[in-house]
């Protein structure tokens, strides 16, 4: 084995297309499991931004994680906020899924934090087909894994493009970086060229 | 000179070399999550969303 693949499986591995980070879970992971296991009964999702950065081993804080969901009817809200509630989160918005579905029809951000804790809260990011950016990663997403916690987050090209051509402030900047240099392996130039064009051709 | 970002390629580059940094990272992000938490401590109870809610309002996350 040479060393630059002996480096390569010290921090991560691929199996079966699912990136495996080669770390223990955190609190803020078991935070973001907790919360993906009510919502996985109820819609898809794909977690974007700075936690793909943490998740793969950047050292920085953060107080909110961003989780993409497609929009659902008020009838499938209600269900899914009733659980959040019941398992153990309270929504900054609102108490009753009456009150805060009015955010989502608009697509507009809602969050949720643990009962009694205000951070870290999960930012709530309803999406539908015409917020295109975010809707082809939501629908090209990459499996990641930390021990048994699997999660959807973007491509990493397209999560390092994001970070560099649409937020590109200091610490998205940084979370770029990190994400190339610790993919460098594995990350793709005509994957880049191929997010590229999609990424500067579409609105947010 | 190094700057934030030579500094992030470098953080990897030891990551690489050594996994067990690992552990350092979740200590770090362990550490914050804590610190926010006793930061609200004060605002718990039985007012505690309507509390929180005046603060997110103050700093402008709702």
């Amino acid at each position: 084995m040479n060393e630059k693949v002996a480096k390569l499986k010290n921090i991560y591995t691929i199996e079966d297309s699912t990136i495996i980070i080669k770390r223990e879970l955190t609190e803020l992971d078991i935070f973001v499991k907790d919360f993906l296991q009510v919502l996985k009964n109820h819609a898809d999702y794909l977690i974007c931004s700075g936690y793909v950065s943490i998740a793969s081993g950047r050292t920085r804080g953060t107080e909110d994680v961003d989780i993409l969901v497609q929009a659902l009817d008020e009838k499938a809200f209600e269900k899914l906020f009733d659980d959040f509630c019941q398992n153990g989160f309270w929504c900054y918005q609102g108490d009753t899924a009456k009150e805060v579905y009015q955010y989502i029809k608009d697509l507009v951000s809602i969050r949720f934090a643990r009962i009694d804790e205000i951070f870290p809260n999960i930012e709530f990011i309803p999406i539908n087909q015409n917020k295109r950016i975010k809707f082809f990663e939501f629908n090209n997403p990459q499996k990641m894994r930390v021990k048994d916690f699997e999660f959807k987050v973007p491509p990493i090209e397209f999560e390092i493009l994001y970070k560099e051509i649409i937020l590109g402030s200091d610490k998205d900047l940084a979370d770029a970086r990190h994400l190339r240099a610790i993919f460098s392996d594995l990350i793709k130039k005509e994957k880049f060229k191929k997010f590229r064009d999609i990424i500067q051709n579409n609105d947010e | 000179m190094m700057n934030n970002l030579d500094y992030v390629e470098l953080y990897v580059k030891k990551l690489k070399e050594n996994p067990l940094i690992f552990n350092q990272q979740k200590r770090l992000i362990e550490a914050q999550m804590k610190g926010s938490s006793s930061l609200f401590k004060a605002i718990k109870g039985d007012d505690f969303k309507k509390n929180a809610r005046v603060y997110l309002k103050k700093i402008g996350l709702i």
